[in-house]
């Protein structure tokens, strides 16, 4: 088989079906809009919901009186910890401190003594910062000698944990949904364009053309509108989240932005879509026998 | 080089050949006549296999439709050349571009196709049509379009369905002729046709396809 006849075959598919090639390339584009819009938004929302998760953090109050020495072989302990990624230590002072820039009072001129304990401010690595790994992280906590007490916002952990599993479910479930349809879109629009060519399909086979002779330029005419087809999606879709990020506030503008390998992705799903369309509808149209 | 043994093919129950047997020389010139639906399409898919046999066995050179591969079946039909009555021809491309399909289709070489496709529309008459397009053609050179196509590569056996149904009188003779000519150089043509008017004056055999069945028309 030549390999420039059927590079000329597949360029000049174009040509000769502007209109389908058109509206192949324009199901493509749609089909990986909605897929694409789908992931950034799914991306997006786990973004928001890591972001949430790290600033919750876990305070552990130390028993007193404690010596400088027993506050820094606490800090070690707490550090060497699993999960634990960062350890601060905020002494009596520093508790007065920050509680005036909280509450703009001086508890010691209230209350004529500190009655803030010295603490360690812990934060948790990304993968223990559920509710399940930070309760294993308090577990230990509270079992050290030297840590009177540990709190952080359980509930909420909880909360975010709830609805992040509910929201991952039906991302799934709408992702596949997704998926399916673009798939079927597509290879119901390149099934179109290849039923035009049944006759011509019939006469390749008549004269003795190999499966792979009549198959590969339309396999490869499917993965170039697919690539066309990605590379629309993928321009409309940074402009329209471009777009959006000035609508926003400067807080959530960095969640409107999507990583350059997602805009890759989506131009590599679109000539995956083109491909797998065209397989699709290709082996329903070129069989290998016509056995009675 | 053809033999069909004892050959039956039934569709959704309607038994369209039976017991069909007779044998095509090589070199041969062989009519098929029938009245429409009388099965001379489906004797002629039959040799391209592209429908096997419900009983019996179609043989074409080596290939036998019992136990055929699918990845044997394009080398079978590279032996052959089809002639339709609706010619087949791809419309959005020119006439070199459609009698070169066939040798592209075979892995034939560029320069080996420009001189093969050449000599063969000098054969039928067109090499000043080569580069129109096939819809401005006439009926008949249509046909002869498709008739270049069918026979660019030197084929060992000619199909031809009803080549002249869709030709006036004058033309469906030229065609005749030309098929005739191509049989002269050693390709064998099995002729479909119901056209009994068209093979009365003509000696090449016949074979009548009647209720199933197939018999040979002897001459007077």
């Amino acid at each position: 088989m030549s390999i420039s006849y059927t590079l000329r075959e597949s360029f000049s598919g174009f040509r000769r079906a502007k209109i389908s090639s058109l509206l192949s390339i324009i199901t493509v584009c749609i089909s990986l809009l909605l897929l694409g819009s789908f992931v950034a938004i799914t991306v997006n929302a786990g973004r928001l919901v890591d972001a949430l998760r790290a600033r919750l953090e876990m305070e552990a109050f130390l028993v007193e009186p404690a010596t400088e020495g027993e506050i820094d072989s606490l800090v070690t302990a707490v550090s060497s910890l699993r999960g634990v990624e960062n350890v601060l230590f905020i002494s009596k002072d520093d508790a007065v401190r920050i509680f005036k820039q909280e509450f703009g009072e001086d508890i010691t001129t209230v209350l004529d003594f500190n009655p803030l304990p010295p603490s360690l401010k812990i934060t948790l690595t990304p993968q223990y910062r559920t509710s399940t790994g930070t309760q294993e992280v308090y577990d230990r906590l509270v079992a050290m000698r030297g840590i009177e007490s540990v709190v952080y916002r359980k509930a909420l952990l909880e909360l975010i944990d709830k609805r992040a599993a509910g929201l991952n479910k039906v991302m799934l479930t709408l992702g596949l949904i997704i998926s399916l349809s673009a798939i079927f879109l597509v290879s119901n629009t390149i099934r179109l364009a290849i039923r035009a060519k049944q006759s011509l399909i019939q006469t390749m086979e008549l004269v003795g053309a190999t499966r792979g002779f009549i198959r590969l330029p339309f396999l490869l005419e499917g993965s170039v509108q697919g690539l066309c087809g990605g590379l629309l999606a993928a321009a409309l879709l940074a402009g329209l989240l471009g777009y959006g990020a000035r609508l926003v506030s400067a807080e959530f503008a960095p969640y409107l932005r999507m990583a350059p390998a997602f805009y890759g992705g989506l131009v590599c799903a679109g000539i995956l879509l083109g491909f797998a369309g065209s397989i699709i509808s290709v082996v329903r149209f070129v069989r290998p026998v016509a056995a009675h | 080089m053809i033999s069909f043994s004892h050959v039956a093919v039934v569709y959704d129950s309607h038994r369209v050949l039976h017991d069909i047997s007779f044998k095509v020389e090589p070199g041969q010139f062989v009519f098929l006549v029938g009245q429409t639906g009388s099965g001379k399409t489906t004797l002629l898919r039959l040799i391209s296999m592209d429908i096997l046999p419900t009983k019996g066995i179609v043989t074409v050179g080596k290939y036998s439709s019992r136990g055929i591969s699918p990845r044997e079946l394009p080398f079978l039909r590279r032996t052959l050349g089809t002639v339709f009555q609706d010619f087949k021809l791809m419309g959005d491309r020119s006439v070199f571009d459609n009698v070169a399909f066939t040798l592209h289709v075979t892995g034939t070489k560029g320069t080996e196709i420009k001189k093969k496709v050449m000599h063969t529309l000098a054969d039928v008459g067109l090499t000043h049509a080569r580069n129109m397009r096939v819809q401005e053609l006439s009926g008949g050179e249509q046909q002869r379009v498709a008739i270049a196509r069918a026979f660019v590569h030197n084929p060992l056996v000619l199909l031809a369905d009803e080549p002249t149904g869709n030709l006036d009188p004058g033309t469906s003779a030229e065609i005749l002729q030309l098929l005739f000519d191509i049989n002269t150089r050693g390709t064998a043509v099995i002729m479909a046709t119901h056209n009994y008017e068209l093979t009365r004056k003509a000696k090449q055999r016949i074979l009548r396809l009647e209720e199933g069945g197939v018999r040979q028309v002897e001459k007077a």
